[in-house]
């Protein structure tokens, strides 16, 4: 058991610091967009083979906690892009490679995704608000 | 591996082409090609539409139009999407798996369940809505 725990800490951290960090974001990232993506290719093939459940799953996207879900998946799916581009241009120019380039490339990222997934969730939060908080409160 | 040149700032060496070569290629190659494709497909179905306006009709009228053209988008999607998730996910098991034997029998499994689900999706697609 303590071996298993030392495998499964030691897979996590190699060095610590910003890059690690970004490595752990992307693999979390990449993870939790595998899970919704495995589960989203059955619901959406539903429109062929079960129509009824489609409608069923479709109203579980709508739940408000399924949809706070969708706010964090965007983000999720920024940074996880924006990072693979980092990881992509570094493996194919390698010259430009170095830990300082590294370390900004890293902080760039973190402020980029959180630029880009503002308007998103904004946006996203206004849907939730307008179809889930909204009615609670008497609204239409 | 064979080093074939050394200088202090850049290594050069050659790759023997075997499946992980491919895979990493894929990785990249497949990676790039998400960035419109996932991107777009949120934007779309999460941002701009939402999901209080998605459903069998959309996805009815959406398949029907542009000479499916959202259809080839999807079908896209599908196979570059979730090839690269389940590559990646064989990637993160190998390195908690320090047995060859299991490593073997984890990467069989994810290829197996990536193909299940994959047909599934595909046959969707190819099958319409209903």
């Amino acid at each position: 058991m303590a071996t298993l725990i030392n495998t499964l800490w030691q897979g996590l951290w190699y060095k610590g610091g910003v890059g690690n960090w970004s490595y752990q974001f992307h693999r979390l990232a990449g993870l939790g967009t595998l899970l919704f993506l495995a589960i989203h290719i059955v619901d959406t093939a539903f429109v062929f083979f079960a129509p009824e459940l489609y409608k069923h799953a479709m109203e579980i996207y709508r739940h408000p906690v399924f949809m706070l879900g969708e706010i964090a998946l965007v983000a999720g799916v920024l940074y996880h892009g924006m990072n693979g581009l980092k990881i992509i241009v570094f493996d194919f120019w390698p010259h430009l490679w170095n830990h300082k380039n590294e370390q900004r490339a890293n902080i760039l990222i973190y402020v980029a995704t959180f630029l880009a997934w503002l308007p998103a969730a904004f946006i996203m939060g206004s849907s939730l608000y307008k179809h889930s908080i909204l009615p609670l409160l008497g609204g239409k | 591996m064979t080093v074939m040149t050394s200088t202090p700032s850049v290594r050069k060496v050659s790759v023997p082409k075997t499946w992980d070569t491919r895979m990493w290629q894929f990785m990249r190659w497949s990676g790039v090609l998400l960035i419109p494709l996932a991107w777009g497909h949120i934007l779309i179905k999460d941002v701009v539409i939402g999901v209080h306006d998605i459903d069998l009709e959309y996805v009815r009228r959406e398949w029907a139009t542009w000479y499916s053209f959202w259809r080839i988008y999807d079908a896209a999607l599908l196979a570059f999407a979730f090839a690269h998730g389940m590559n990646g996910l064989r990637h993160v098991a190998n390195d908690f798996i320090h047995n060859e034997n299991t490593k073997r029998v984890v990467s069989w499994a994810i290829w197996i369940a990536w193909f299940v689900i994959s047909a599934i999706g595909a046959t969707a697609i190819i099958g319409g809505v209903r």
